[in-house]
C-alpha cells in the first residue's frame, strides 16, 4: 500500500491520470464559464490531458519531491544519499541521483527505443520489397517513416550519447557526479514521458507529415500532429537540461590539474556539443510551439490561410535540426579518439586539431542551416553563403578522419569488436561525408534533392556515422559499466554483419535517388524493384543482428569473465577505478599529471589518485 | 614503412575507383540545356571523391595489416603526438578541393542566372500543386488547362515555371531535366528549363504531401499523373491551336447550356 504514496513508478500510475484529470476539469470549467463552444473540445482536453499527465508522471516518480519539501519548508538532509546509486536491479526503475544509474538508464531506455524505430523500419521495409502496396496504407505508410525519423532522432540518438556520456564524462574529469544530480535524473524520466506522447499517437491516427512535420501538411494531419509537437518540446526540454547540466559539470569539476588541454576528447565533444544543444534546441522547441498554437489556438504563425509564412517554419526547424546533425554526431567523434587511441595504444595523432574541429564544427553548424531548402523557394542570395559554409564544414570533419589514421599509423592494433566498430566508422562515414560535399554543391542539391540519395546520403552518417560510434563506445565501456567481458566472438559477428548490411542497404539508395526514386513513397516505378528487394532483404538480415549483440550485452553482462579495473590498459581517469565503479567514484580527489594519451611512454601517468584526502585541496584549486 | 609511395599507391587505387563509378554512373536522360553541367559536376565529385576513398580506405586496410597485435602482444605504439606539417597538409588539401567544389557549382549557378536574365522569348507556364495533381496555365498563349492534364512543350525553347501550391508543399521534379523546385502555398517560386529532347518524361511529386503523395509520380504503372511531353515547335503550335479550338468549342456550349437553362 505505501508503494503508491513512495515515489515509484506505482505512484505514476495515479498521479499521473489524477493530474490529466484534473486539467481537464480545470479546462471544462473554464470553457463552460467563458461560454466556449463545444465545451468538451476533444484536441484541447488531450492535449491538456497530456501537458498535465507528463508533469503528473515526474511529480510521481519523485522528481520534485526533494523541491516540494524545501518549498513547505520541511526537514531536508544535505547529505541524505538514498537516491544515490542502485543496490538491486529495482533501483533502476526509480528516481535515481547517481550519474552512473542515469547513464544505464538512458542507454537501456534508448536502446529499447532504437529497437522500436527499428522495427518500424523494417515494416515498411516489408512494403518496400516488392512493386505496388501490399502491407500498408497510404496513412499507415507515412506514419511509420515518421515515427521512424522522429523516435531514432529524438529518443535515441541525442539522448544516447546523453545516456554515454552522464556515465563516463563525471568519471573522466575525476568528479563525483554530476554538477545537478537531481535535475539529471529528470532529464532522464523527461524521456519516457516524450516517447510515450509520441508512440501514443499511434491511437489518434499519428502524425504523418515525415519526421520535419512542416506546416501546411502537420495542419491537415489528425491529432497525432499536436503529440509530435509535444513529443518534440518534451524531448527538448530534457535535452537542454542535460547540456546544461554538462557544460556546468565540465567547466566547474574538473580534476584539479585538468586543464582544457588535458581533457580527453570525449569530454571536449560533449562540452562543444552541449554549447550547441543549449543555442540551437530553443528553435526547435519554438517552431513546435508555434505550430502547436496554429493547431489548438487557431494562431496563424504558418498557416498561409491566415497570412502566415511556411518558409518561416522551415528555417527555424532547421535552424536547430542542422545543428542537430552535429549533436547526433560530435560526441560520438569523442567516442573513436578515445576508442582508437585506447587500442591503438598511441597517443591521438594532433590532440589540439581535433578538439579545436569540435568547436569548429559547433560553430559552423550554425551557418549551414538553410542547406536544407535550396529547393524551397527561399532568398536566392542565400545559396551562396549557405554552399560555401556547408563546403567548409568538411574541413575540420576532414581533419578528425586523417588524425584517427594517424593515430592508427605506427600503433599496436588491438583488434577488438569495440576497435572494429571504430575502424569501420571511418569507412562508412567517408561514404556519407563525401556525399554531403556533393549535396552541398546547390545545382546538384537541386537536381536530386529529396530522393533517396539523400536518404542514402544521411543514413550513411547517422547509421554508418553515429549508430556505429555508439556500438563502438557501448563494447568499449562494457567492462567498466559491468565489471565483465562481452563475448568478443559474437561482437564480431555482430560487427562484420552490421557492417556489411548496413552497406547493402544504404549504398543502392544513392542510385536509385539519381535515377528518380523519390522519398518517402509507398511504391515505385518497375525499374527499382529488383533493388528494393535486396535492399529489403539486406534490412531484415541488419535487424536480426542487432539480436546478437542484445544477447551478447545481456549473457556477458551475467555470465561474461571478469575483466578488473582496466582490461584496456586504457590511461584516462574511468580506468583508474574499480569494475564497476564505487558510489561516488573516487575516494579522494584525483589530480591530473599529464594529457591522456600518454600511450607510448614509459611509466607515463595522466593523473594520480592520493591515498588521503590532501588537506589543501580546496586552496589550491 | 615509407608513407608517400602508400599515398601515391592511394591516389592510382582511388583513380581506379573514381573512374569505375564514372563509367558506370547511372543517370537520367538529359533533356535539358541545364543537364549537361550538373552532371559534369557529379563527375568531377564522383572523380575526387574516388581518390580521397582510395587513399582513406588504403591506409586504414594497410594500418590494420600491419600495426596488427599479435596475441599475447603487449607492445605499445609509437609515442607521437603529431606532425604540425602533416596537419596542414591535410586541412589544406580538403580545403583546395571544396574550394574547387564550390568554384564549380557557383559557375553552374551564375551560368544558369545569367541565361533566365538574358532570356526575352520563351514559355510562362504557371504551375499549381494540389492535392494530388498538377494544374498547368501557359500565360503567353492563355491556355488554361484543366487539372490531370499533360503538359506539352516545345523542344529547345525555354520554360520558366511559376510554382505555388493550393494547399501543402509539393515539389516539381523531372529528374531527366535535373530540375526540382518546391510548389509553396502563399507564395511563388520561379525555376526556368530549356528542354533539349523530344520525348516524355516523368513527372515526380517529391516532397510529402499527404496521403496521395505516393500516387504523384508519373513513373508509376497505373500512375494518373500524365507524363511531360516534349515535343517539336510545329507539334506544339498544332498542339496549341487545338486546346484554343476547344477551350473555345467548351465556352460556347456552357454559353448554349445556360442560355438553354435560361428558358426552361
Amino acid at each position: 500500500m505505501t508503494a503508491v504514496l513512495k515515489p515509484t513508478l506505482a505512484r505514476c500510475l495515479w498521479t499521473a491520470p489524477a493530474f490529466a484529470a484534473l486539467a481537464i476539469l480545470i479546462t471544462v470549467a473554464a470553457r463552460s464559464i467563458f461560454g466556449m463552444s463545444p465545451v468538451l473540445q476533444e484536441s484541447t482536453l488531450l492535449t491538456v490531458a497530456y501537458i498535465a499527465g507528463g508533469i503528473g508522471f515526474i511529480v510521481g516518480i519523485g522528481g520534485f519531491d526533494y523541491w516540494w519539501t524545501w518549498m513547505r519548508g520541511g526537514e531536508l538532509d544535505p547529505n541524505d544519499h538514498s537516491q544515490h546509486g542502485a543496490h538491486s536491479w529495482g533501483d533502476y526503475f526509480k528516481f535515481n541521483t547517481d550519474h552512473k544509474v542515469i547513464g544505464i538508464q538512458y542507454i537501456v531506455f534508448t536502446f529499447v527505443m532504437f529497437l522500436v524505430g527499428g522495427m518500424f523500419a523494417e515494416v515498411f521495409r516489408s512494403e518496400l520489397a516488392k512493386p505496388g502496396q501490399q502491407v500498408l496504407t497510404d496513412q499507415q505508410y507515412n506514419g511509420l517513416i515518421s515515427q521512424h525519423g522522429v523516435i531514432m532522432i529524438f529518443v535515441f540518438m541525442v539522448p544516447v550519447f546523453a545516456g554515454i556520456g552522464n556515465y563516463v564524462i563525471p568519471l573522466m574529469i575525476g568528479a563525483a557526479d554530476m554538477a545537478f544530480p537531481r535535475l539529471n535524473a529528470v532529464s532522464f524520466w523527461l524521456l519516457p514521458v516524450a516517447a510515450f506522447t509520441l508512440l501514443s499517437s499511434f491511437m489518434f491516427g499519428s502524425f504523418d507529415g515525415g519526421w520535419t512535420g512542416y506546416p501546411t501538411l502537420s495542419e491537415q494531419s489528425g491529432y497525432g500532429m499536436t503529440l509530435y509537437q509535444l513529443g518534440i518540446q518534451l524531448a527538448g526540454a530534457s535535452s537542454i537540461a542535460t547540456a546544461v547540466n554538462f557544460l556546468v559539470t565540465i567547466i566547474a569539476m574538473r580534476a584539479p590539474g585538468m586543464t582544457l588541454f588535458r581533457m580527453p576528447l570525449l569530454v571536449w565533444a560533449n562540452l562543444a556539443t552541449s554549447a550547441l544543444v543549449v543555442a540551437a534546441t530553443p528553435f526547435i522547441a519554438g517552431a513546435q510551439f508555434m505550430a502547436m498554437f496554429d493547431r489548438e489556438m487557431g494562431t496563424h504563425f504558418f498557416t498561409v490561410a491566415g497570412n502566415g509564412d511556411t518558409l518561416v517554419y522551415q528555417h527555424i526547424f532547421w535552424f536547430y535540426s542542422h545543428p542537430a546533425v552535429y549533436i547526433m554526431i560530435l560526441p560520438g567523434f569523442g567516442i573513436i579518439s578515445e576508442v582508437i587511441a585506447t587500442h591503438a595504444r598511441k597517443p591521438v595523432f594532433g590532440y589540439r586539431a581535433v578538439a579545436f574541429s569540435s568547436a569548429g564544427i559547433a560553430i559552423l553548424g550554425f551557418a549551414v542551416w538553410a542547406h536544407h531548402m535550396f529547393a524551397s523557394g527561399m532568398e536566392p542570395w542565400l545559396r551562396v553563403p549557405i554552399m560555401l559554409s556547408t563546403l567548409l564544414i568538411a574541413i575540420p570533419t576532414g581533419i578528425k578522419i586523417f588524425s584517427w589514421l594517424g593515430t592508427m599509423w605506427g600503433g599496436v592494433l588491438r583488434m577488438t569488436t569495440a576497435n572494429l566498430f571504430a575502424i569501420g566508422f571511418i569507412f562508412t562515414f567517408v561514404i556519407g561525408g563525401l556525399s554531403g560535399v556533393m549535396l552541398a554543391v546547390v545545382p546538384f542539391d537541386v537536381s536530386i534533392t529529396n530522393s533517396y540519395f539523400i536518404v542514402a546520403h544521411f543514413h550513411y552518417v547517422l547509421f554508418g556515422g553515429s549508430i556505429m560510434t555508439i556500438y563502438a563506445g557501448f563494447y568499449h565501456w562494457f567492462p567498466k559499466v559491468t565489471g565483465r567481458m562481452y563475448n568478443e566472438i559474437l561482437g564480431r559477428w555482430h560487427f562484420w554483419l552490421t557492417f556489411i548490411f548496413s552497406n547493402l542497404v544504404f549504398f543502392p539508395m544513392h542510385y536509385q535517388g539519381l535515377l528518380g526514386m523519390p522519398r518517402r513513397v509507398a511504391d515505385y516505378a518497375p525499374e527499382f524493384a529488383w533493388s528494393n528487394t535486396l535492399i529489403s532483404i539486406a534490412a531484415f538480415i541488419l535487424g536480426a543482428s542487432t539480436l546478437i549483440f542484445v544477447y551478447n550485452m545481456i549473457h556477458s553482462a551475467r555470465h561474461g569473465k571478469t575483466g578488473g579495473a582496466n582490461p584496456w590498459r586504457g590511461l584516462t581517469l574511468e580506468w583508474m577505478l574499480s569494475s564497476p565503479p564505487p558510489i561516488f567514484n573516487f575516494p579522494t580527489t584525483p589530480r591530473v599529471i599529464g594529457g591522456p594519451y600518454r600511450y607510448g611512454e614509459e611509466g607515463a601517468k595522466h593523473a594520480i589518485v592520493p591515498e588521503v584526502e590532501p588537506a589543501t585541496v580546496e586552496t589550491t584549486v | 614503412m615509407k608513407v608517400l609511395p602508400l599515398v601515391l599507391l592511394g591516389v592510382v587505387v582511388g583513380a581506379v575507383i573514381s573512374v569505375l563509378l564514372i563509367v558506370l554512373r547511372t543517370l537520367p536522360v538529359q533533356a535539358s540545356a541545364e543537364a549537361d553541367d550538373i552532371d559534369n559536376l557529379y563527375i568531377f565529385f564522383l572523380g575526387f571523391s574516388g581518390i580521397i576513398f582510395g587513399i582513406v580506405v588504403l591506409f586504414l586496410l594497410v594500418a590494420v595489416y600491419r600495426f596488427r597485435a599479435r596475441p599475447n602482444d603487449e607492445r605499445e605504439g609509437d609515442n607521437i603526438h603529431g606532425i604540425t606539417w602533416l596537419e596542414v597538409v591535410w586541412t589544406v588539401i580538403p580545403f583546395v578541393i571544396v574550394m574547387l567544389c564550390a568554384i564549380g557549382g557557383l559557375i553552374v549557378l551564375r551560368s544558369g542566372d545569367v541565361e533566365a536574365q538574358a532570356r526575352t522569348s520563351g514559355q510562362q507556364i504557371h504551375v499549381l500543386g494540389y492535392q494530388f495533381g498538377w494544374k498547368y496555365d501557359y500565360l503567353n498563349q492563355e491556355i488554361n488547362l484543366r487539372e490531370q492534364s499533360t503538359l506539352v512543350l516545345p523542344v529547345n525553347e525555354s520554360v520558366i515555371f511559376e510554382l505555388t501550391s493550393a494547399d501543402v508543399i509539393h515539389s516539381f521534379w523531372v529528374p531527366a531535366w535535373r530540375m526540382q523546385m518546391n510548389a509553396t502555398p502563399g507564395q511563388t517560386n520561379e525555376v526556368s528549363i530549356t528542354p533539349t529532347k523530344i520525348g516524355t518524361y516523368e513527372i515526380i511529386c517529391a516532397f510529402l504531401c499527404g496521403v496521395g503523395h505516393t500516387g504523384m509520380n508519373s513513373a508509376l504503372p497505373d500512375s494518373i499523373i500524365p507524363k511531360v511531353q516534349v515535343v517539336s515547335k510545329a507539334d506544339f503550335d498544332a498542339w496549341v491551336a487545338k486546346q484554343k479550338d476547344d477551350a473555345a468549342k467548351a465556352a460556347s456550349s456552357a454559353a448554349a447550356d445556360s442560355a438553354a437553362g435560361s428558358v426552361d
